[in-house]
């Protein structure tokens, strides 16, 4: 029966070269693969994200009314309700947090060589749109925290040149944070955002599954000295370790669910007094304690409008990183990408952490 | 539109902006004879006057002139022919001269509704009521009258921040000559020297820190009590109702009590009257330091009553502390629960209740009251038990769930090196 069913998909979809292409798909081994499970635990990740997102949107309603009762009923009356805006919650900081992890392994290791550069901008891509799921999630719940921050970074918006105040008042949907903000906030977070995910996301994965894993340049010279590099196939070794850590991650998740909930908070109000330690997600904490220490004015321009351009350019450069660092596809390593690599690691630990203490 | 028409406009508007520059240029209604010459006097007795009522004052700012209050010409340039007989001059007014003065304007309710329509016009009537006034009428001319609190030149608004008569400043305007003992002296009440220790304790008092702490105005200064123009100490069988303007609950449960008939001085026999403290549960009760031992002995009914009360509000006390200690400690764990905190907040409002309800001094009252809200207790208690249980069934389902995913990433890592081996 399961043969029959096997030869009459087979007859339809050609089964028997997608399986030759798994069978003899293999994955490098060597020191540094355990990097490789890092986008893996990022894909599982998004995964959570888009089953927990789904079970949510049956219950939570978006308008400034109903949103965060909604979500006060999600975590109280629904069963299994709490585990699964949680789980939500943390799964989104988890995956922004592997992520960075799997940006900046690639990055050391020097993976977005040629032939990988659109496998990279890709990737940053992804990373800049799951960055765009936080910042509008954030606000769905419309509790005090988020309503405040999102004003602060919707107004940062604001600061770009040019195009900086229609793009904040295209966020907020008018002058202010309001209601009208919320349902373009929900609508970019479950119908936007999620088509362009599906669509970056289905050329990363069929990158990588066309050029295969990358080695890293040492690894690489070995190679070309005419030592073998020991493989292990896809199937079932390499897919058996993806599982594992999946689970590993599962079962992260799961407790810090329950042990650390995410908190509810209060009920946002416009007219309320703005409270104290208003920050945004701690992604994007060490760009905002930046904006915050910069002066008003440096030589004449306003000093937020210079941050968000040297933002903007530090994502350009990691963008197309790729494309600026040529003598990587040639096996030279170049230092100053190590040591950019290593300030911007740096610089977004040490900035974080004032943020949380300045908070 | 014609030429000539435009013309015309154009004229018309620029003598408007002529005739409204003319008039911006004009000096106020103040600038007149008598402030020219006052104004530079070497004396200050004679100067001062002058220069304060052209720097600020609420009448010149109407139009009003020094005239207004003491007669004389303010054309005539010669000092003798300025405050000729002719001119009704009559000079620097005292005592109830000065009353005659402000209330030719201020008992005119045709002339005040020009100006203040909303203003009342009985302060002259009030005035002879009060203390102040019977004693000037006795011929007393150190007591307070008009200017003694609003100021004689330089008036402002009372509702001027920096008036003598604006809520925050009462308190130092009336005791500019209520805290002066050599003043003082002479002046008596049930036969006793009157105090001068007022505004000390009224500063150590709930109501002001509840005005200058917490910037509240509506709490009472000395006028809300002792009344302004008719100032007088409110008498014996007047303190409750005084004291009631604000606290309306508690002086209708305590008229019902039998301490209405036979405390002499109302409210102030417990909460004192300049120096009235934030009340506490432990004024309640026989304990050490509570106000009613010091009436009622071991035994009698008052005795009972109060350590029953007390016994009650601060059972739901603990009980409230208990809930709130155990819904926090749920909450902690994730357990939302918005509905028991508002049940909470009930009970709360029970025990403010029962502490309402005290002031009638009848224990059945207060006992209703209290059972109520511990019956609310029990019920955020219940939920709070409920709460731990969900919490221990989640631990419970998070380990079995660990449990489990430890043993799949342990047979996949078997698995795994079995693969490896083999290959």
């Amino acid at each position: 029966m399961t043969q029959q069913l096997y030869a009459w998909l087979d007859q339809r979809l050609d089964l028997s070269a997608l399986q030759h292409f798994i069978a003899e798909k293999s994955v490098p081994v060597h020191k540094h693969r355990v990097w490789y499970y890092m986008g893996g635990i990022t894909l599982f990740l998004v995964g959570v994200q888009v089953f927990t997102g789904i079970l949510l949107l049956l219950y939570y309603r978006p308008s400034a009314d109903e949103a965060f009762e909604s979500v006060k009923f999600i975590v109280s009356q629904v069963e299994f309700g709490w585990l699964i805006r949680n789980i939500h919650s943390w799964s989104a900081n988890l995956l922004i947090f592997m992520a960075f992890v799997h940006l900046f392994s690639t990055l050391f290791l020097r993976s977005y060589r040629k032939p990988r550069e659109l496998t990279w901008v890709t990737g940053v891509l992804l990373l800049f749109v799951m960055m765009g799921f936080g910042f509008s999630g954030y606000l769905l719940p419309w509790n005090e925290l988020a309503f405040f921050a999102t004003k602060v970074g919707t107004g940062i918006a604001g600061a770009v040149p040019v195009v900086g105040d229609f793009t904040m008042r295209f966020l907020r949907g008018g002058d202010d944070v309001t209601g009208a903000t919320l349902t373009r906030f929900y609508g970019l977070h479950v119908a936007i955002l999620p088509a362009i995910t599906t669509g970056i996301l289905g050329v990363h994965l069929l990158l990588i599954q066309r050029q295969g894993m990358s080695v890293p340049p040492s690894v690489e010279k070995q190679e070309k000295s005419g030592a073998t590099i020991p493989q292990m196939p896809f199937f079932p070794h390499y897919v058996l370790h993806d599982l594992m850590w999946w689970y590993v991650a599962l079962g992260v998740l799961a407790a810090l669910a329950l042990f650390l909930p995410w908190e509810i908070g209060k009920k946002a109000d416009a007219f309320a007094v703005v409270p104290p330690g208003i920050r945004p997600e701690w992604y994007f904490l060490a760009m905002f304690q930046v904006l915050k220490l910069l002066p008003a004015h440096i030589m004449g321009v306003e000093g937020e409008m210079l941050g968000v351009l040297g933002f903007g350019l530090a994502a350009m450069v990691l963008l197309f990183l790729p494309f600026l660092d040529r003598g990587a596809a040639e096996g030279r390593s170049s230092r100053l990408v190590t040591i950019g690599g290593v300030i911007a690691l740096a610089y977004m630990l040490v900035f974080t952490i004032y943020g949380y203490l300045a908070a | 539109m014609q030429p000539h028409v435009s013309r015309a406009f154009l004229s018309l508007a620029l003598v408007l902006v002529a005739a409204a520059a003319w008039a911006e240029a004009q000096p106020p209604a103040a600038e007149t004879g008598c402030l020219a010459c006052h104004r530079d006097q070497p004396s200050a007795a004679l100067a001062t006057p002058a220069r304060d009522f052209a720097l600020t004052d609420v009448h010149r700012d109407r139009g009003f002139t020094c005239v207004d209050c003491h007669g004389g010409d303010p054309r005539a340039t010669d000092k003798v022919a300025a405050k000729a007989p002719s001119t009704g001059f009559r000079g620097k007014p005292t005592g109830a001269a000065i009353i005659a003065v402000c209330a030719r304007c201020h008992s005119d309710a045709a002339l005040m509704r020009k100006y203040a329509p909303k203003q009342r016009i009985d302060q002259a009537t009030e005035y002879a009521t009060s203390v102040h006034g019977q004693q000037l009428a006795k011929g007393d001319t150190k007591v307070a009258t008009c200017v003694s609190c609003h100021g004689a030149h330089g008036v402002r608004l009372v509702g001027d921040a920096q008036s003598p008569v604006y809520p925050l400043n009462v308190a130092a305007t009336c005791t500019k000559c209520h805290a002066d003992s050599e003043r003082m002296k002479g002046y008596t009440r049930a036969g006793a020297a009157l105090p001068t220790d007022q505004r000390v304790k009224y500063e150590t008092s709930v109501h002001y820190r509840a005005m200058v702490d917490r910037n509240d105005l509506s709490a009472p200064t000395c006028n809300d009590c002792h009344g302004n123009h008719g100032a007088a100490p409110p008498g014996v069988d007047a303190i409750a109702n005084v004291c009631g303007t604000c606290h309306s609950v508690f002086a209708s449960k305590f008229a019902l009590s039998t301490h209405s008939q036979i405390f002499d001085r109302g409210c102030v026999e417990c909460h004192n009257n300049h120096d009235i403290a934030q009340p506490s549960d432990e004024m309640l009760g026989t304990a050490q330091g509570a106000l009613c031992a010091t009436c009622h002995s071991e035994g009698d009914n008052g005795h009972k009553a109060a350590t029953s009360m007390r016994a009650g509000i601060d059972t739901l006390k603990t009980a409230i502390g208990h809930s709130e200690a155990e819904l926090a400690r749920v909450e902690n764990d994730g357990i939302e629960m918005g509905a028991e905190t508002l049940t909470l907040r009930e009970a709360n409002n029970h025990l403010t209740l029962a502490r309402t309800e005290m002031h009638a001094f009848d224990p059945t009252i207060v006992e209703s009251v209290l059972a109520e809200g511990m019956a609310l207790t029990a019920k955020v208690d219940a939920a709070a038990e409920a709460g731990r249980r969900e919490v221990s069934y989640r631990r419970t389902g998070l380990a079995i769930s660990l449990a489990f995913i430890v043993l799949v990433v342990i047979a996949l890592q078997m698995k795994i090196r079995t693969l490896e081996n083999r290959s």
